[in-house]
């Protein structure tokens, strides 16, 4: 099959080893399965996505994260963690590199909502 | 003209303008949004059946400026949910309603046939009804609910001498579905039922051509036209305008380039729904043709045009390696081999794709609110979200008239969506047919080789299978169903060597996603058509044959992964009396012109892939009853009795202390999409693990109550999950690795009648032998059955889109209830080991695996050709025939 070589790739859901654990990850660096979080893990990917270490404002933001996904099985809108944290959105955008979805989501191990499997 | 009439039971005047039609009066004027619309107003779906002057009549074809003096009833002249009419009821009890979009045309049209005949037989039922189209059903149902609404009538029987007590037991038993009055009574809310007064509406203005730059987008006349607000573009959508769920290939609207049929390129909004449409049509878009990729070969061709570029053409490949083939192949005592192939096909939900959106809140606070027909809420907010970049945004899902797949996709929310933050109005769009059969995803065609070998004592030994997948336009879930075909792959069998090749591949035909099956479906007709080529090649009965090769616990599917059950022999053997009956029968008809046949295919429908999870939430209520909150759409399958009869047992609740909360993402969880079969096996895990954290806390306390429990100190609310077992992901270059972790088995025996000389084909009768486990509602897992069958009579036989030439349910080759074909049921329940509660799992999409190969299998017993390609025409049977002679 001469093509295929040169077929496209899709993202997938990989292993990773991180914290001295297996996890496995979506296609876009999520955790797959919000289990599998601890804090360990929330630190290695927080110095992955550019920040020192975590501080107080940081893990305000990543317990309030895991609360209410444990109290709601979904993320919150971002109007929900502001009021729940008491911190304004420019404030929690500047504390993750990433953002609110792709910093402190990913790194609170909150999934992607799931798709057709 | 003023005209004055009844409708049920007030006089009204009306002065109508010569083109109003009575749909259009009792629908939009006077909103009696019971009587619905799907065929665009060409009297093609009976949705909109009403009873005037004593008959039945399609409303969109009458003019009220010709109905003085009419008497009109409607379906809310019926009855109502606290005071149903007997046919209503009747409807509810026969479990005919799933997703109930045509059920009110289907009363009245049952009303008018009773009103003159109340003890109708089936064929008199199948003429009073054969304008009113259903794709859930398979119409079986409804012709029992006919029946039924007769007896009813006649005194012979009352419902309540039906209804199954509702302080009996809770599982096994057919409740009436906590839905099906309210869809019974038309006054569940459908999206296009959603009024929202000064609202705009919405016309999209899509691509003539398969493949073309837009070289510009002239607006200026469209403008112009009376009532018209705006029209929007691409260039006015502010976030990523790609609505990606595996490769970010979609756009919201086409920027610069469109690739298919039917691409969206520019939005127009207006007053009304025909000024927008008006003006969509004087929207003047000047293209650059280019070079159009009818399949997947001139996709791969060598310097081909890429419909992307990156991800290129071939934007998929999986292999599936176990043992050696080749070799297996090279040593077997009987090998057969063919090249199958399937069409692109429509899913076919009768409603049409709407969709509302408008703001609540103002300011900072302003929420985005979208309402339409979503099977997925949490994953495609998400999407949209990214798409137009606004955060704030909430779905919510309406009453949903069916959707096989369709839903797993975002298609009219895009736009409306976009309208609303582009226009800062409320938003309707409330799409033609035309415009829905353009816009939405379809059946992936395969064009499969497959060589499959046996040894001397007829066990299989090799399974060769090269899958080359048109994606169409964009990918959507497209490896996905590259995927699943794979971990179905070798169906019910145990094969040792396998070798498979599975290619995606991009050209400039509709996209293709989700479709009742999603993979199997199409493999599997190769591969259960290639198991009786083999059989009869090796002269061993087709049954003899599946029995003997029957995969067993321990041993492996075709993805290496070991299996623990397998009751797939019992069904062999169930199915036997009715197998040896039907094929005396059958020799007796095999000279001629119409000849009969008998055909045999199998299926091991997968739920719970690897790496599935679901998360649900349960509350405890004030009067001790319980609440539900979990995304799962029931857009006709029956998940509200699912969870409703599911919680009442163990919780032991009455049914109506269930309450479900699982349309809006502000207040379900997000367990996933309402696909795949998932439903009852993966989120009614999560709720009974959520329902046996709270009931050993009130077990725990003594608790009865929401305040009791809080009195004693202990959460009121909930969380439950299920996962699999394995997560994956298969070995990239094998594609071995962990498969479902369990399977819905069935057997199905097709019985045909084929007019060797119009090549016609009549389904006389289908027999399901199926095992999906412990069943929760019998009429629902029936319906499933029933319909799936029908749908999978029509993939076979008829249906086909055709793009530029499918515009309508006619050209499609809609299923009607004349087509309807009798179907014996023998349901076996071994308790899955993972399954729900009792074992259960779900059987929405199973029926649709065997069922092609079966009919086609019947149709080479017939009249001794094989079509290897679907649909199976008049002109392909016919030529096929005519080949062989």
């Amino acid at each position: 099959m001469s093509s295929f070589e040169q077929s496209g790739s899709p993202p997938r859901k990989y292993i990773r080893s991180i914290a001295g654990r297996d996890v496995m990850f979506d296609q876009e660096g999520f955790l797959w399965q919000p289990d599998d979080w601890c804090e360990e893990i929330a630190e290695v990917l927080a110095r992955e996505s550019g920040l020192e270490s975590l501080g107080e404002k940081h893990w305000l933001v990543l317990r309030f994260l895991r609360e209410f996904y444990y109290n709601n099985g979904r993320a919150p809108l971002n109007r929900h963690l502001a009021k729940g944290t008491a911190l304004s959105l420019l404030e929690i955008e500047k504390l993750f590199p990433g953002g609110i979805k792709y910093g402190a989501r990913r790194i609170a191990g909150l999934p992607n909502p799931k798709k057709c499997l | 003209m003023r005209v004055q009439l009844t409708i049920n039971g007030i006089p009204r005047q009306v002065v109508a303008d010569p083109k109003l039609t009575l749909l259009d009066l009792l629908r939009d004027v006077l909103h009696l949004t019971g009587t619905k619309q799907s065929c665009d107003k060409k009297g093609q779906c009976g949705a909109c059946t009403v009873i005037v002057n004593g008959k039945a009549v399609r409303s969109c074809l009458l003019k009220v400026a010709n109905l003085e003096g009419a008497e009109v009833i409607t379906v809310e002249g019926l009855g109502t949910p606290e005071n149903p009419h007997l046919i209503q009821e009747a409807f509810v009890l026969s479990g005919a309603i799933q997703c109930g979009f045509c059920t009110p045309g289907m009363i009245m049209a049952t009303k008018a046939l009773l009103d003159a005949n109340p003890d109708p037989t089936t064929e008199e039922i199948k003429k009073a009804l054969r304008h009113n189209l259903c794709r859930c059903t398979g119409y079986l149902k409804i012709i029992d609910a006919v029946k039924l609404a007769g007896r009813f009538i006649r005194g012979e029987i009352s419902p309540d001498e039906v209804r199954p007590d509702p302080d009996g037991a809770k599982l096994g038993v057919s409740h009436p579905r906590p839905s099906a009055l309210a869809k019974a009574c038309g006054t569940a809310q459908f999206t296009a039922d959603i009024i929202i007064p000064g609202a705009l509406e919405l016309a999209t203005v899509r691509s003539p051509h398969p493949h073309a730059l837009i070289k510009k987008i002239d607006c200026s006349a469209a403008l112009k036209m009376p009532g018209v607000i705006g029209v929007m573009t691409a260039k006015d959508i502010k976030g990523t305008n790609r609505l990606k769920v595996i490769f970010a290939d979609r756009p919201v609207i086409c920027e610069d380039k469109v690739r298919y049929i039917g691409d969206p390129v520019a939005v127009v909004a207006a007053l009304t729904r025909e000024q927008a449409l008006a003006a969509a049509e004087a929207v003047e878009v000047e293209y650059e043709l280019l070079p159009v990729l009818n399949s997947p070969q001139e996709a791969l061709a060598e310097g081909a045009i890429q419909v992307h570029g990156d991800p290129p053409n071939l934007c998929y490949t999986q292999r599936q390696i176990k043992g050696n083939a080749e070799k297996a192949l090279a040593e077997s005592a009987a090998v057969v081999e063919g090249r199958f192939i399937t069409q692109i096909n429509h899913q076919a939900p009768l409603e049409t794709e709407a969709c509302v959106a408008y703001f609540e809140g103002e300011g900072e606070d302003a929420q985005l609110v979208v309402i339409g027909r979503s099977i997925d809420i949490h994953q495609h907010l998400a999407m949209l979200q990214e798409a137009l970049g606004w955060e704030d945004m909430r779905y919510i899902e309406a009453y949903s008239g069916g959707q096989f797949g369709i839903k797993a996709d975002i298609t009219s929310e895009g736009i409306a969506a976009a309208a609303a933050l582009h226009f800062k109005r409320p938003v309707r769009y409330i799409p033609t047919l035309t415009d829905s059969l353009l816009m939405t995803p379809k059946r992936h065609p395969f064009d499969m080789k497959i060589a499959l070998g046996a040894d001397n004592e007829g066990n299989l030994t090799a399974l060769k299978m090269d899958i080359t997948v048109d994606n169409g336009a964009y990918s959507s879930i497209g490896p996905i169903v590259v995927d699943r075909a794979f971990l179905m792959l070798s169906g019910s069998y145990n094969i040792p060597n396998v070798h498979a090749l599975g290619r995606l591949v991009y050209t400039n035909n509709p996209w293709g996603s989700a479709a009742r099956g999603a993979g199997p479906p199409q493999a599997h007709y190769a591969l259960e058509c290639a198991v009786n080529m083999l059989a009869d090649k090796m002269n061993i009965d087709p049954l003899e044959f599946r029995l003997f090769n029957s995969l067993k616990p321990g041993q492996t599917k075709s993805t290496g992964s070991v299996v623990e059950q397998w009751p797939f022999p019992e069904l062999c053997e169930a199915m036997r009396p009715y197998y040896e009956r039907s094929r005396r029968e059958v020799s007796e008809h095999q000279s001629g012109t119409v000849r009969r046949g008998i055909g045999l295919a199998a299926g091991a429908f997968g739920v719970g892939g690897p790496g599935d999870q679901a998360i649900a939430a349960v509350e405890l209520n004030d009067d001790g009853g319980v609440t539900i909150y979990a995304a799962a759409a029931d857009p006709g399958e029956g998940n509200d009795s699912m969870f409703t009869q599911l919680a009442a047992d163990i919780m032991g609740l009455p049914l109506n202390k269930i309450r479900l909360s699982t349309r809006d993402t502000e207040q379900t969880t997000a367990t996933g999409p309402s696909a795949a079969s998932r439903i009852t096996y993966m989120v009614g895990g999560a709720v009974e693990n959520a329902l046996g954290k709270l009931k050993q806390a009130m077990e725990e306390t003594g608790a009865k109550t929401r305040q009791e429990l809080e009195q004693a100190g202990r959460p009121v609310r909930y969380i439950g999950t299920k996962a699999t077992l394995e997560k994956g992901p298969a070995d990239p270059e094998t594609g071995l690795g962990p498969s479902f972790e369990s399977q819905i088995h069935a057997l199905q025996m097709a019985e045909v009648e084929v007019n060797t000389e119009t090549g016609e084909v009549k389904v006389l009768k289908m027999t399901t032998a199926v095992d999906g486990g412990p069943v929760i509602h019998p009429q629902n897992f029936e319906g499933q059955l029933e319909g799936g069958a029908d749908m999978g009579a029509g993939f076979a036989l008829r249906e086909e889109y055709i793009a530029g030439q499918t515009r309508d349910w006619v050209t499609f080759k809609f299923p009607t209830i004349q087509t309807a074909f009798e179907h014996k049921l023998i349901i076996r329940e071994t308790p899955r080991v993972r399954g729900t509660h009792k074992g259960s799992t779900g059987v929405g999409e199973m029926t649709m695996v065997p069922t092609a190969p079966a009919i086609i299998s019947a149709i080479k017993d017939a009249i001794g050709v094989w079509i290897y390609e679907l649909p199976a025409t008049p002109d392909k049977i016919k030529a096929a025939l005519a080949q062989r002679s």
